[in-house]
């Protein structure tokens, strides 16, 4: 089927099978490899992205209940390159990638629950984002979310 | 202050096994290294306990280095970019003696095309170690190549000449290296200069960001999976899940009227699908009817029977004083099980072959080009010469990509279309066909003297091979894998009379490297067992170690270290909470690696609160990237020791995804301190070490809160069959 839909706030049409998960779309046609695959069973969620507005796991999101919607990947989380998204920011501030593989998914992860968390502990941090790193890049994940939290609310005073 | 000298290496005990073994065999752990090669030339090395040359074969500056035209400098490294932060400590090495900005040098991947060639993998903790001098003098070289340049173009002696940030002057003279670089058309290659002292480092031992951060924060870095190329199709491959296991019958009718399919072919042990998708090429595969001959009914159990101490042959690899066992007097004997366990990378194996005509093309997450090459060569109709490979970005390495992986299928299926395939494991495939790390049985007896010291140490332990997979003629000629899975099992303490002493197990499954190598397993026998002693002398366990660390050089840095760890970890500080403090260490390749642990039980639950790890690795070239190390290291520590564990039924792995093997995540993550020791001593590895004295360190530290010693890993599964053998 054709499947329209707004990718990092692009507009494209492809011509795929309805069922294709949401992942090989956004991988294979749009050409958009940020975003990983890593189970294929929507635990680890290096495949997440938001779709209209919404964070999902896009191995097990069927590319048509995408059509007519907007979906951000990790090259679409800044909206302006030379201004990253806080979340990058603060990843690249404390130096959050090793392999790197998993860290798309943990921003999109991240970015979301930020969205929610405005005032995040450390257990708020440990009990919502369930993504898996095997670089063991967790103690920096925590430090950098919890940064970004404070970049926000520093923001919102100024 | 002392000055870096290369220090003499502690070998196996050689008088005790070279006679009957000879040298082929201890290649076996040189060959997953080097390929095959080049084993002959680094088995002296493989003696002197994992110490390899850096398996790079060429160093002139010319094939590292690239000068650009905006006067940056392009370094290909010869080893791969997998997390461990190699190219930003390469990227520091090279600046410090090219005098330009750390920002102007971009690394990139060498490849069998362009760069460096080397016949060894990246691996073993050894990039820094065994490059860190070459680095630093192909980078001096090419500084003084661009003086000499210089010097021919302005007329003076290359004497006069200055360098700093990419910059030559000389009097009024002044010309970027992109400048001499242009006007240069005939190069002259200058001796390699004496390289500067440690006392001038201006880029060593500071901290640096990543060179691989920004592009992995934007999603822009390319992974092995991540190769797209013009007319490229997708494969996937069915492989057998059972061991060793063949296509009996199999109906491709289906698969092949599946939607996007354009070939099926058929191997002797998969049958692989080419289509336009990734989606279409892995539907196809789900419909193919299959029916297997394997030998069934393997499980668990038959494993864990044929790995025990006692099966098979043994090989002595450490005896001192006289260890026979006093049975008169009174001894402790402890015994361990580790069970086997998965990489679990986060990126599937994937490979992208391109082959046209007599050539074909490799785009790989591979740890080991030149093995892939040579695999390759054995088993297709190319010739060695004729295979390329071009590393990527790989997305979690800890021993899994050192193998040949699915590279012959995708060259395969490549040459059955005639078009680049990608072919990418599904993560069920990457549980039951990748390499399993072995299981492990040990058995301690111990003997204390009057003065409350040990005595006499017996280490007896059995293996599955962790290097053999590559050269089968090794197991039945020596016995046992004693290079790998064998590192780590002799005392290293002193103590007047010791043995250690391996028996290999055969396990009809791919076995392999593990991050740690046999480190992992014989630490958390041999440090839980020093705990046992120390509590069976009535000792601290941290004075009891130190009181065990005698004047060998290894011995007193493990002392020192011990002794830091134990003050700034606080090991005395008094207890507010009910918590367990367990500390252990351990000798890995001229690394020593310890760590203090806070344990909490909460609900019959294991929660590692605190993990204080102290290193000291020589040189530091990067501290934030050491930090990265010992964290990471440590996450993955706390995963296998509390919860890893592969299982096998009816002769398959029976995990099939990250829902049936629960690996660490946020929730698991304690505090975390890293104590970097200063030393001026060259660099020894750091990527491996931190991991093996975590799981003996929260056995321990359950002990100390519990009383309940648990001797086989994963401790949380341990501990709830303690509680279920003590509620009957």
């Amino acid at each position: 089927m054709k499947i329209a839909l707004k990718i990092n706030a692009e507009a494209s049409t492809f011509e795929a099978d309805p069922d294709m998960p949401l992942l090989w779309l956004i991988r294979d046609e749009a050409k958009l490899k940020g975003t990983k695959f890593g189970c294929g069973k929507g635990i680890c969620g290096a495949c997440s992205v938001h779709v209209n507005g919404e964070l999902v796991r896009s191995c097990l999101y069927p590319a048509h209940m995408a059509h007519g919607k907007e979906v951000t990947t990790i090259e679409g989380l800044s909206k302006d390159q030379n201004r990253l998204h806080v979340v990058q920011q603060a990843w690249l501030e404390v130096q959050v990638p090793q392999c790197g593989y998993c860290q798309p998914g943990f921003m999109m992860a991240a970015a979301d629950f930020l969205e929610k968390n405005k005032n995040p502990t450390e257990d708020d941090i440990k009990n919502s984002i369930s993504n898996i790193c095997r670089c063991g890049t967790y103690p920096r994940i925590i430090k950098a979310i919890l940064l970004a939290a404070q970049t926000i609310k520093h923001e919102n005073i100024n | 202050m002392k000055t870096s000298t290369e220090k003499p290496k502690k070998g196996f005990s050689r008088r005790k096994f070279l006679a009957r073994s000879g040298a082929t065999i201890l290649g076996s752990v040189a060959l997953l290294y080097f390929g095959r090669s080049r084993v002959r030339g680094a088995l002296s090395n493989v003696a002197a306990d994992m110490k390899f040359d850096s398996g790079v074969t060429d160093f002139d500056p010319t094939v590292w280095f690239e000068v650009n035209a905006d006067n940056s400098i392009t370094l290909k490294s010869p080893k791969v970019e997998m997390g461990q932060g190699i190219f930003t400590g390469f990227a520091i090495l090279a600046a410090e003696e090219l005098d330009v900005d750390f920002d102007a040098i971009k690394v990139v991947h060498a490849s069998t095309l362009s760069g460096p060639q080397t016949t060894a993998s990246t691996g073993m903790s050894n990039s820094t170690a065994s490059l860190y001098t070459s680095i630093r003098e192909v980078a001096a070289t090419l500084r003084e190549t661009l003086k000499l340049a210089a010097s021919k173009l302005w007329g003076g002696p290359i004497t006069t000449l200055q360098t700093a940030h990419g910059v030559v002057t000389s009097g009024s003279h002044r010309a970027t290296y992109a400048e001499i670089a242009r006007q240069t058309k005939k190069w002259e290659l200058a001796k390699t200069p004496a390289l500067r002292p440690a006392s001038a480092f201006k880029m060593i031992g500071k901290e640096h960001k990543r060179v691989d951060a920004r592009e992995k924060v934007l999603g822009k870095a390319v992974y092995g999976i991540d190769t797209d190329i013009p007319g490229m199709l997708y494969g996937a491959v069915l492989y057998c899940p059972y061991f060793g296991g063949a296509v009996k019958t199999a109906d491709t009718t289906h698969a092949a009227d599946s939607p996007g399919v354009l070939k099926i072919v058929q191997d002797k042990q998969w049958i692989g699908v080419v289509a336009k998708t990734r989606y279409a090429a892995e539907k196809a595969v789900s419909e193919i009817e299959v029916s297997w001959a394997f030998e069934p009914n393997y499980s668990t159990k038959d494993a864990i029977k044929a790995i025990t101490v006692g099966n098979g042959t043994p090989v002595v690899m450490q005896d001192e004083g006289d260890a026979t066992i006093d049975t008169k007097s009174e001894r402790v004997i402890g015994e361990y099980r580790t069970p086997l366990g998965y990489h679990a990378s986060m990126e599937p194996s994937v490979m992208i072959a391109d082959v046209s005509g007599e050539t074909v093309t490799l785009y790989a997450s591979t740890q080991n080009s030149a093995f892939m090459r040579e695999t390759i060569a054995a088993e297709t109709d190319f010739k060695e010469e004729n295979i390329q490979i071009i590393p990527r970005f790989i997305g979690g390495g800890f021993g899994r990509r050192g193998y040949k992986h699915n590279g012959i299928e995708a060259v395969k299926l490549s040459k059955a279309v005639g078009k680049p395939v990608h072919l990418l494991y599904s993560r069920q495939q990457e549980f039951q066909n990748g390499h399993v790390r072995p299981n492990t049985h040990h058995i301690l007896h111990g003997q204390l003297d009057t003065n409350g010291k040990i005595s006499v140490l017996q280490h007896e332990f059995a293996t599955g091979s962790m290097a053999f997979l590559a050269v089968p003629i090794a197991k039945p000629i020596i016995g046992a894998d004693f290079p790998a899975a064998g590192h780590g099992a002799r005392i290293p303490y002193s103590i007047p009379n010791k043995t250690a002493k391996i028996w290999g197990g055969d396990l009809p499954f791919q076995t392999g490297l593990w991050r740690g190598v046999g480190m992992f397993a014989n630490t958390f026998a041999i440090e839980s067992f020093m705990d046992e002693m120390a509590d069976k002398a009535g000792a601290d366990p941290l004075t009891f170690r130190i009181a065990h660390c005698g004047n060998t050089e290894l011995l007193q840095r493990r002392k020192k270290l011990l002794l830091k760890l134990g003050e700034k970890g606080g090991w005395n500080t008094p207890k507010t909470d009910p918590i367990g403090r367990g500390i252990a260490a351990c000798e890995d390749r001229g690394t020593i690696s310890a760590a203090l642990v806070e344990v909490q039980i909460i609900d019959k639950k294991i929660r590692v609160t605190r993990v204080v790890q102290a290193i000291d690795a020589g040189i530091i070239v990067n501290p934030n990237g050491v930090r990265q190390q010992v964290e990471g290291a440590t996450i993955m520590a706390v995963s296998a020791a509390l919860f890893e564990e592969a299982t096998i039924e009816n002769s398959q792995c029976m995990q099939t995804n990250f829902v049936d093997y629960q690996v660490a995540t946020l929730r698991d993550t304690p505090q975390i301190e890293v104590i970097i020791q200063e030393s001026l001593e060259l660099p020894s590895g750091v990527g491996e070490p931190p991991i093996s004295p975590v799981a003996p360190a929260i056995a321990n530290a359950i002990y100390q809160l519990s009383g309940i010693r648990l001797r086989s890993l994963p401790l949380q599964a341990a501990l709830d069959t303690h509680y279920r053998n003590s509620d009957q």
